[in-house]
């Protein structure tokens, strides 16, 4: 592909590689240029006003002394630097307004939580609206229950804990495999299971949803969770189903009955009603979104991305899984960092001096825990175009209150289900991940492919051969990068790029872009 | 005790999938829709004109292109059945049909599919895949009914003109009931205590029944009833008995290894094995056959990919159930490597009947085919049946 060169020369420093030591943090902040270093520095600012709110909150002091989860929250600063890596104009500013809104988010989630939880916070007639839900779950069954809150335990306990300090989940992993859980299977939902065999979740809620969203180890892991949660707290579970093959148009009535099943569950429980405005009126921040992310996946197609990285994913995960348009705060940030998205393609904003590939990012991804694709762009100049998880939802779903369409809403509440972050690619047959990474990379024009190989996700690894000769039949670069999702005693973030480096060196034969970022002694860093 | 007349017969049966029996079947015209799994109901593979056969990859050895393909991270059943459609060894099926059953295998057949590993030179031969209920309800039923009728009866019908009528269906159930209730016969001597059939001689001909046209051994099972119905037990000739529960297994050598060290598998609660893979389908003349058959399914199947709460829990007490039928002293839990429902499954449930029913428990993970790490097995049930023992002694004192 031809490459890409930056118009602009890039304000600050140069190279970032000084940047990283050997501490758990980085040895000092980056220089961007006076105006881009305010502004960055600002928004480190506001971070700290941020967790000294949340840390005012109810139940806040008791749950830092309880959960051992909690003092990763402590190192917030940290992950938002490690997501800035190298960015200035326009591109620092999307990142900034979609973590905004992504630390604000998980910021509510932990309130919500230590305030519903018994331990901590028991707040019990808060705690009797709280609906305990997966945190593998698009909360669409949530979408007509506006009183009531979804409660995600297990995001602020496993998934932005891991974000911030890439250990947090080691301490649980030897839990539940000293329980016997094997070693091979997913981190994710093993870590789950050992937080609730250690009775680390919070506790609180009229009752939970449980999902099947992400694989077989996740739907097996809740069997612990829910028996945790039924004999030991009183809390009834509810597993909601979502079919695999969910291409297949005879699994659609099974996933919606599904979907009825648990509002039902869910108004039986608590007592609430479902409510069709609240739902057509959560549908329609949905089609909003859904409409943002394929405008800025098109400005992604050109010379020029500009919304990209873990944080692009990120926000994803966050507006449609944590959300699904209850919030109403998020459309008002989709529309902030659209008008960024735009200006920084009129301005030609770029991460690096060039781009000299363009990069689909694939597999099941590690990428929240460090800062990986921002890396490869500024090492290498391998532009990550978009990932995986962000191939989410891709058409509208019925959003005006008719009979008919009230009807159809249980299947739209079962699309977003079944086209969850984590599974609408793994699951549902060859064609979704293999097939359809083909068709992203012709739509996007991308000559290269990065594989995250997780090793103990066997959805994925069951077609590495399927990949790797589909790839050369159709000439694209293909780079397989494997890692253990969230232990990193498996691989450290250097072996992971290693794998990158030795391809770009080896098979492409090229140079870095930046060599000071090649190899960084961050084993240590959070 | 002495050899069973036909033992060997069916030990040779198993020696490869494509056996002298579906040889037999083949040139006598009828069509072979292959399967992977347990989840899938049988009978809709032997209906008049059909009959079904479960993959297995018996001796298998070397698995180096399948792990080019899945990793080795993958269990290594998918690992060998793709190894061995690769290597040629399924082309006598006519079809085959798999479900969504677990990620696994559902990637060993896809990888079969897009490798054109089946069906070279058949014009009708055909693939499907099958979305299987994740909770047993009618909810589930319903989904395995629809399921069933797109992905088994419509292309068996289309493509080969097979008889799917209610009828057709009836009849194959009936015939399924009879392999059932000789299979069940047969396992009800494991209950003697001093039993005249061992677990691994069970093993063989369950397994058989699941890899062969089943109306091409009903006439040597039924000798085989009366044969054992005669024979002179041993005496003593355990330590202890030993219930064996867990994922697909089709390698009755993994028995013969249990008892080699002392222990009676008195009980089989596994993918291949008898339960409940052979608990008879009770059928009414009101409701549709297909309805009835669906339902069985959903209800009967022990897969730990059934999700719901109450499901996970009767799993636990099915074990318990039969362990006190048969009167089992401890159970192993054995999961093949790599294997994330089992891997789940062995840990929970072997820790809720040790600790919630009392039972001895040995949990135990296990290659495909158990002759490449025959030492290492031998150890740990050696040490298990000491520790029966030992609790034994201890508790008669």
């Amino acid at each position: 592909m031809a490459i890409v060169k930056n118009e602009k020369k890039k304000a600050g420093q140069q190279t970032l590689g000084g940047l990283y030591g050997t501490g758990k943090v980085k040895k000092r902040r980056e220089w961007r240029g006076f105006k881009d270093t305010m502004y960055d520095y600002g928004r480190w600012l506001i971070l700290w006003k941020k967790m000294i709110k949340i840390s005012l909150s109810r139940g806040f002091v008791k749950g830092l002394l309880r959960y051992r989860w909690m003092y990763y929250y402590l190192s917030v600063p940290y992950m938002v630097d490690k997501f800035t890596l190298g960015q200035r104009d326009e591109i620092l500013r999307i990142t900034h307004t979609a973590l905004d809104i992504i630390v604000d988010d998980v910021a509510l989630v932990i309130k919500c939580c230590l305030r519903a939880d018994r331990r901590t916070g028991n707040d019990k007639a808060y705690s009797e609206k709280c609906v305990l839900v997966d945190e593998n779950a698009m909360v669409s069954f949530m979408m007509g229950f506006p009183d009531l809150v979804a409660l995600e335990r297990e995001v602020p306990t496993l998934f932005s804990s891991n974000l911030i300090n890439k250990n947090s989940a080691v301490h649980y992993i030897d839990v539940a495999q000293a329980y016997g859980i094997p070693g091979d299977v997913c981190p994710m939902p093993e870590t789950e299971a050992g937080i609730s065999i250690e009775d680390d979740f919070v506790v609180g809620g009229k009752c939970a949803v449980q999902v099947n969203s992400t694989c077989d180890g996740s739907m097996l892991g809740n069997s612990i969770i829910a028996n945790r949660l039924e004999k030991d707290y009183g809390i009834p579970t509810f597993q909601m189903a979502t079919p695999l093959r969910h291409k297949e148009e005879d699994t659609q009535k099974y996933a919606a009955e599904e979907i009825k099943a648990a509002i039902r569950f869910i108004e039986e429980q608590t007592g609430a009603k479902w409510n069709w405005k609240a739902y057509f009126e959560c549908a329609k921040r949905v089609n909003e979104t859904t409409k943002h992310r394929w405008d800025w996946l098109d400005v992604n197609s050109t010379d020029y991305p500009q919304f990209f990285g873990a944080v692009f994913s990120l926000y994803n995960d966050t507006n449609y899984m944590g959300n699904c348009g209850r919030s109403l705060t998020f459309p008002l940030y989709d529309r902030r960092v659209d008008a960024l998205v735009n200006k920084g393609f009129k301005n030609k904003c770029m991460i690096a001096p060039e781009y000299r590939h363009r990069c689909l990012v694939w597999g099941v991804q590690p990428q929240y825990a460090f800062d990986m694709l921002y890396w490869m762009a500024l090492c290498w100049g391998v532009m990550p175009l978009t990932d995986m998880l962000s191939m989410v939802i891709d058409k509208p779903i019925a959003e005006e209150d008719t009979p008919e369409n009230r009807e159809q809403a249980y299947y739209d509440m079962a699309y977003l289900s079944e086209n969850m972050i984590m599974r609408n690619h793994t699951h549902g047959g060859y064609k979704v991940l293999v097939d359809e990474l083909w068709e992203h990379c012709e739509r996007m024009n991308a000559d290269m492919v990065m594989l995250w190989e997780h090793i103990a996700c066997k959805a994925l690894t069951g077609m590495h051969g399927q990949f790797e000769e589909q790839a050369r039949k159709r000439g694209i670069n293909l780079v397989w990068v494997a890692h253990d999702l969230c232990d990193p005693r498996i691989y450290t973030k250097q072996a992971v790029r290693d794998q990158f480096n030795l391809y770009m060196r080896t098979i492409m034969r090229e140079e870095p872009i930046d060599p000071t970022l090649e190899v960084l002694q961050d084993d240590e860093a959070w | 005790m002495r050899d069973l007349k036909h033992l060997n017969y069916f030990e040779n049966l198993l020696t490869s999938a494509h056996n002298d029996l579906v040889r037999q079947a083949k040139e006598e015209g009828r069509i072979c829709a292959a399967s992977v799994c347990e989840n899938v109901p049988e009978p809709l593979f032997n209906l008049p004109g059909c009959f079904g056969v479960r993959l297995t990859a018996p001796n298998t050895g070397s698995l180096d292109i399948s792990t080019y393909y899945m990793t080795s991270f993958l269990c290594e059943t998918s690992r060998a059945l793709l190894e061995r459609a690769i290597e040629g060894g399924y082309n006598f099926a006519d079809c085959i049909i798999a479900p969504d059953g677990c990620t696994m295998i559902n990637r060993a057949v896809e990888n079969m599919e897009l490798l054109n590993a089946l069906g070279q030179g058949k014009e009708h031969f055909f693939y499907e895949n099958m979305e299987i209920p994740f909770k047993t309800d009618e909810n589930g039923v319903n989904l395995l009914i629809l399921q069933c009728k797109n992905h088994i009866l419509t292309p068996l019908k289309e493509n080969y003109g097979i008889d799917t009528s209610d009828a057709a269906i009836r009849t194959a159930v009936r015939e399924h009931n009879k392999i059932c209730d000789l299979v069940n016969r047969l396992g009800a001597f494991r209950k003697e205590e001093n039993p005249r059939i061992t677990g691994y001689e069970f093993a063989v001909f369950t397994l058989a029944t699941y890899v062969c046209p089943k109306d091409l051994i009903m006439d040597k099972l039924e000798e085989t009833i009366a044969e054992v119905a005669e024979r002179e037990p041993d005496e003593n000739a355990y330590r202890a008995r030993v219930l064996l529960v867990g994922a697909e297994m089709d390698d009755p050598a993994f028995v013969k290894l249990i008892e080699e060290c002392g222990a009676f598998v008195c009980a089989d609660r596994f993918c291949f094995g008898s339960m409940p893979g052979r608990t008879p389908i009770e059928m009414n003349e009101s409701e549709d056959a297909l309805t009835q058959l669906c339902r069985h399914y959903t209800y009967t199947g022990q897969c730990p990919r059934h999700m719901n709460l109450d499901k996970v829990n009767a799993r636990r007490d099915y074990v318990d159930k039969i362990a006190r039928e048969y009167h089992a002293d401890g159970i192993i839990y054995n999961q093949i490597k790599f294997c994330d429902p089992w891997g789940y499954e062995r840990a929970t449930a072997g820790a809720a009947l040790r600790d919630d029913y009392g039972y001895p428990v040995l949990s135990v993970d296990r290659p495909y085919n158990i002759q490449s790490s025959a030492g290492q097995m031998r150890t740990r049930v050696q040490a298990f049946v000491e520790s029966i023992e030992y609790k034994n002694i201890k508790g008669a004192k």
